[in-house]
């Protein structure tokens, strides 16, 4: 019978609609866009999509000191975004799991600032940062601070700006993450190292650390995901501006896709940065996949 | 089973991209007959799809859409509205996809050379003098390549504002000579502007003046300094040669305002609404802005200036001509629409004699000549001596001043080489020959490999 129901029409009948589904949402945007990446493709020729012209725009991409400008510093936004967050949200995860009573409630606050969407988060920081009318530079005048600190615009702050945008936003979920694999941690190895007197930095370094690492791992992969395609909050809060500084992976290929309008070379950005998404992936599965053998 | 699902997989794709590209068919091409078109003809039963800019200045306009509507038996939906940077983005994405199945857009005189003939000619469906009653310059402004792609709406050009009360005080008036040897008084150059901001200047309560920092408003706002110090962004030969001596100069204007702090240290990331905003808030001494403020500005309801605001046309540069950035925001229909009479009619009831009557009365700049002196006598008829004087100051500005920049394709991508640069030499990430030398090397390739030569 499952014989006849293999051979059968029937099935694949059934699954065509999703088939079809699939094929426009995932594989022919891909195909699509890997192909444009060899045109000039330029949105306002259409005709420019059927001008094939090899690795050209790959090349010109190594010309392109902008570029990997944006790319080294969306590789640095990353690094720093997620290693404070990591080290915050653990800090977190640790403290709310010592807590006995209305844990549920602060788990429950501490989930705030992800149901905000980036794009808000953007906007409300970019009120906070303002240099004329935002309360961060309202608030420092009280303490006698006169000059106006400009933070979406000054060479290092405005890049720690957005990064402190993101990393509020971002801390809670790996708080969370964190925090379940904490609580799903078993009791007998803390008991044992209690009874032989270990401290509470040992426990943590011994047992806590190694025992929460695949949890680590999982949400270092998500969000470094997340992270490296950062575009929102820079959007609305600096534009990549000015004069760059702020300038994001994302950011720019969306300049050059869509504003400019030449789509090719956007193309061929987006592979390229990919890249970048797949090989922390990778590193982060690596690790998470050493650190089941360990244990 | 493995081969059929393998076989099934190549058939979807395959049909994907038939879908796709027949989806970017374009329509046939509709007979072109030049003839009378009326503003309220009979149209029962069609629908045109639009799509508009957006925002609280444009807004009045489209309130009138239901009078045309009842007249004429058409529907008229409006299926985008938004600031014109997006509307530009979402109109280059359906010209990509094929999907300009609407029938009339928004549009500018800056940016309709980027659309190609995604829009008509209107001297092939309606006689020439369909435009006679419309300023010359501003139906030159709208013609691309001998085509008029749009009808005219409102105009926009900048001149300066200022505090009345900071320029008659005394104190300030015996301190400036001091200081600079010359009268206190509405600038009449931008080396003077210059001078009384940082003059006025005195952070972080209150700056000398304010301008816009990025995207295409800052390149603007540095064209028309440019050429007002009689420089040019290109050649005759489309060769980019805005690194002179009047182009450096130009830019020192900018950053010498940012060093002395006669600006908000913001200011990079201001457009027009921050520094509307900033000026209404009492808190900057000039501001350069186009007409359309100017109610606001003298509004007690939105400004702390009202009642204390006043304005003086452009200053001029070294080379003796006042800077003049101007532009049309008009109104196009598209090629593919099927309703073009309908279209075209609908346009010129939104571009008639009391359209422009109602959008002037928000102090929006009409391009029918007629309206000009209209607008004048009806404000001072109701003893609104600041308006009239709105716009008797910016109908010179128009006549005498006003430039648009060069009318090509290129110009939107153009200025998103040239504004990092602006911005870089600005924050002084690099000096103003360096940031310009570098804009004109990557300006020369894109109108390169755009072809020019």
């Amino acid at each position: 019978m499952i014989r006849n129901l293999r051979k059968s029409r029937f099935p694949m009948l059934m699954i065509t609609p999703s088939l079809v589904v699939i094929a426009f949402i995932v594989i022919f945007p891909l195909l699509f866009s890997l192909y444009a990446s060899f045109t000039p493709y330029y949105l306002l020729k259409p005709n420019t999509l059927f001008n094939f012209v090899g690795f050209k725009n790959y090349l010109n991409l190594f010309r392109d000191k902008y570029f990997w400008q944006a790319f080294f510093r969306t590789i640095l936004f990353l690094a720093v975004v997620v290693n404070l967050e990591l080290f915050m949200g653990l800090a977190v995860a640790l403290l709310i799991q010592r807590i006995v009573k209305g844990s549920r409630i602060i788990r429950t606050v501490l989930m705030i600032p992800m149901m905000f969407a980036p794009v808000l988060v953007g906007f409300k920081f970019k009120f906070l940062l303002n240099d004329n009318i935002g309360l961060v530079n309202n608030f420092l005048q009280l303490f006698g601070v006169t000059r106006v600190i400009p933070w979406l615009i000054d060479k290092k702050l405005s890049l720690l700006s957005i990064m402190g945008a993101e990393i509020w936003t971002s801390t809670p979920l790996m708080a969370i993450i964190l925090l379940a694999g904490l609580l799903s941690l078993p009791n007998d190895p803390f008991e044992a190292a209690r009874v032989d007197g270990a401290s509470n930095f040992q426990m943590f370094r011994y047992i806590t650390w190694p025992l929460l690492s695949p949890f680590v791992y999982i949400a270092l992969a998500i969000r470094s995901l997340d992270v490296a395609r950062a575009y929102d909050i820079v959007r609305i809060m600096t534009g990549g501006g000015p004069a760059r500084r702020t300038e994001l992976l994302w950011t720019y290929i969306y300049r050059k896709g869509i504003v400019d309008a030449r789509f090719g070379i956007a193309s061929a950005m987006s592979y390229i940065a990919i890249i970048i998404s797949i090989l922390f992936t990778y590193f982060f599965f690596r690790q998470l996949i050493k650190a089941r053998v360990v244990q | 089973m493995r081969k059929g699902t393998i076989l099934l997989l190549v058939l979807v794709l395959l049909l994907s991209f038939v879908l796709l590209f027949n989806g970017g068919k374009k329509e046939e091409a509709v007979e072109k007959k030049v003839m009378e078109i009326s503003e309220f003809g009979d149209y029962s039963g069609i629908t045109l799809n639009c799509k508009f800019i957006g925002g609280a200045m444009y807004e009045p306009l489209y309130e009138r859409i239901p009078i045309w509507e009842e007249s004429t038996g058409a529907k008229v939906v409006i299926l985008s509205k938004k600031n014109h940077f997006d509307i530009d983005r979402e109109m280059k994405q359906d010209i990509a996809a094929g999907t300009v199945d609407w029938d009339v857009g928004t549009n500018h005189s800056s940016f309709a050379p980027s659309y190609g003939n995604t829009f008509i000619n209107l001297y092939d469906y309606v006689p020439k003098d369909t435009f006679a009653p419309f300023l010359e310059r501003a139906i030159d402004n709208c013609t691309v390549q001998g085509k008029l792609v749009q009808i005219p709406r409102h105009g926009d050009v900048s001149n300066l504002y200022f505090i009345k009360s900071i320029f008659k005080d005394e104190e300030n008036k015996r301190k400036f000579k001091a200081q600079y040897g010359y009268e206190l008084k509405p600038p009449e150059t931008y080396d003077q502007y210059k001078d009384m901001a940082i003059f006025f200047t005195n952070p972080p309560d209150f700056y000398g003046t304010v301008y816009v920092g990025k995207d295409e408003a800052v390149c603007g706002r540095f064209y028309e300094i440019l050429i007002a110090n009689g420089g040019r962004l290109f050649d005759d030969n489309w060769y980019p040669i805005f690194n002179s001596k009047e182009g450096i100069k130009s830019l020192q204007w900018f950053i010498d305002l940012y060093e002395a702090k006669a600006v908000p240290p913001g200011v990079l990331n201001y457009l027009w609404g921050d520094t509307g905003m900033g000026f209404a808030s009492g808190t900057i001494g000039l501001n350069m802005d186009w007409a359309g403020w100017s109610a606001f500005f003298n509004d007690p309801e939105n400004s702390k200036i009202a009642g204390d605001v006043d304005f003086v046309r452009a200053p001029k540069g070294d080379a003796g001509l006042r800077s003049g950035w101007a532009g049309w925001h008009s109104f196009s229909v598209t090629a593919n629409s099927k309703n073009k009479e309908a279209a075209i009619s609908f346009l010129l009831f939104l571009t008639n004699y009391d359209s422009q009557m109602s959008e002037a009365r928000t102090g929006l700049l009409p391009s029918r000549a007629k309206v000009w002196d209209d607008i004048v006598a009806e404000l001072e008829s109701k003893g609104n001596d600041f308006m009239a004087k709105v716009f008797q100051t910016w109908k010179l500005s128009m006549a005498e001043d006003a430039f648009t920049p060069p009318l090509i394709p290129e110009w939107p991508e153009f200025t998103n080489i040239l504004f990092p640069e602006l911005q870089a030499a600005i924050v002084g990430d690099k000096t103003a020959k360096q940031a310009l030398d570098e804009a004109t090397k990557v300006a020369d390739q894109l109108m390169r490999d755009a072809g020019y030569y």
